[in-house]
Order: structure tokens, then sequence, then C-alpha cells
């Protein structure tokens, strides 16, 4: 390949990609190192969400009544959002990897990374509001 | 034949050759599976499994807010048998996923890999090593394990 068509090639792709904005904030060693510490955080507290469960039977601890009262615990509601943000980074973060190993393209690459942090923002602030509402306040 | 045709014709080539992106078919191909190629596979697809469950499991518990009513019935789709059988896999997934998970921290900063050595033949290589052999079946043991409590609580509900 000349240099020539490298450089075409650049450009093409520079031109295909403008819309997408560059969100290359991050080294990959440094995304890696917050999968892993979104992970092993997530452990303990998918644990303490788990054990919340176990404390009486079952079915018991999944009526209606008890579901809520947890939710009014500010500590348990602290609890699951840290669940929620924790997952949701660790989760999209092990997508985007899984679809970078599928394609490397400049275009396939942002699109990827778009996507997995609209889905993150959008299930964060999903889950977010369930807690809210279920802990009590008020959206207005 | 000018430059100009010539890159063209290079670039056309490239553009045609697919034989070193295998995909999807690659990455599930099991013809050369090895022990870390078992872990990597399980890991993504316990990943991916995982990641469904939690959106899923946010949209069901998000029937909270819509009263007592809605809550019952969003339940009821997991107080079956196939609910408690696809609970008992989410619990198996999330064991291995995270006991293999703990696993590869380890590995990727450089513990349990034994000291490198020249590649003589047949090129065992000594990072698949027993450490790392071990803490494969560590998982599958405890996901099983984790499954088997799982059924018991679940199928008992206790």
């Amino acid at each position: 390949m000349t240099s020539d068509s490298i450089k075409n090639n650049r450009n093409k792709n520079k031109n295909m990609t403008k819309w997408f904005s560059d969100i290359s904030f991050l080294r990959e060693s440094q995304i890696m190192k917050i999968h892993y510490i979104t992970g092993v955080g997530a452990l303990f507290v998918v644990a303490i969400h788990i054990m919340m469960r176990l404390i009486m039977p079952f079915n018991m601890s999944l009526e209606f009544e008890n579901v809520i009262l947890n939710y009014k615990n500010i500590f348990y509601a602290l609890l699951l959002e840290s669940i929620l943000v924790l997952i949701a980074i660790h989760g999209f973060n092990g997508l985007r990897v899984i679809l970078l190993e599928l394609r490397q393209t400049q275009i396939w690459e942002r699109g990827v990374n778009i996507l997995v942090i609209v889905a993150m923002i959008g299930i964060i602030a999903y889950g977010t509001r369930t807690i809210i509402i279920a802990n009590g306040f008020s959206l207005g | 034949m000018t430059s100009a045709t010539s890159a063209k014709r290079i670039d056309d080539n490239n553009k045609n050759d697919r034989t070193n992106r295998e995909g999807l078919r690659g990455w599930l191909n099991p013809l050369t599976y090895g022990w870390e190629r078992v872990s990597y596979w399980f890991q993504r697809l316990t990943g991916i499994f995982l990641l469904v469950y939690f959106i899923g499991h946010v949209y069901e518990t998000s029937s909270l807010v819509s009263g007592p009513d809605a809550w019952a019935a969003m339940l009821e789709l997991t107080q079956t048998v196939g609910g408690h059988l696809f609970l008992i896999l989410v619990i198996g997934a999330s064991t291995l996923h995270t006991v293999n998970g703990i696993r590869l921290i380890f590995t990727q900063s450089g513990q349990g890999l034994g000291k490198p050595g020249r590649p003589d033949y047949p090129y065992d290589p000594t990072s698949v090593n027993n450490k790392q052999r071990s803490g494969l079946w560590i998982a599958f043991i405890l996901a099983a394990v984790a499954m088997l409590y799982g059924a018991n609580v679940l199928f008992s509900g206790e």
C-alpha cells in the first residue's frame, strides 16, 4: 500500500467518523483497572444484597411490604444504588471489550463506545428512578 | 500498471480478504480449545448472560413503583419451575464469572504464571500450569455448590 493510499484511507476514516465525538479520554489500562475494581466492589455489595434475601424465608422476603421496607432504609437504598452503578460500569465495559475483540475499525470502536456509554447511563437512570420512588422521595 | 491502479488493487484485496476475520465463528470454534480457551469462552458467555439478567432485573424491580399488584404479577414469572431453573443458572453463572474473574485479575497482574521458559516441543505454555487449571476447577466446583444451595432455597422456599 502506498503512502498516498494510506493517507487517503485515513482521511476517509476521519470523514466517516466526524459525527462521533472523540471519547478516548482514558487509556485501556486505566479502563481495565476500573473494570477490576468495579468487579470486586460488586462482589461485596451483591453478597450483602443476596444475604438480605436470606435473613427470612426467601418467599416472605420478596413480599411487597418487605421489599418496600428495604427500599425505605436509606443505607439499603444506597447499597442498591452502588450495585446499580458498579454492575452497569462493569457489565457494559465487559460488553465493550467483547465487541471490540470482534472488529477493530475506528468507526466500530467509536460506535461501540458511544452505545455502551448511552446504555450505561440509561440503565443507571432507570434503576435510580425506581430506587428514588420506592424510597419515598417524590420526583415532582 | 500505474502506482495508483496498483494501490487500488491492493486496497480492494484488503477489503475483500476476510480470511483473518473469523468473528463469532472463530470465537465459538471448539476445535482448538485448551484450558485458557475454556475459561475465556465461559467468562464471556456468563458475562453476557449476567448483563442480560441485570437489565431484566432492573426492569423487573421497577414494577415496585406501580404498586403491589404489578409487583405480584411480575413476581409470578419467577415463581415457576422454569423461573427457578433460570435463577439457578444465574447463580451458577455469577459464581463462575466471579471466581474465574478473580483468577484472571491475579493472572493479569502476573501472579501464578510461573517462570517463562524456552519454547521446546510440544510447546506447552508454562502459563497454563496446575495453579491456573486448579483455579478454573475451583470456579466450576463453587458454581455447582452455589447452584445446589440456590436450588435448595428456591424449591423449598426457605
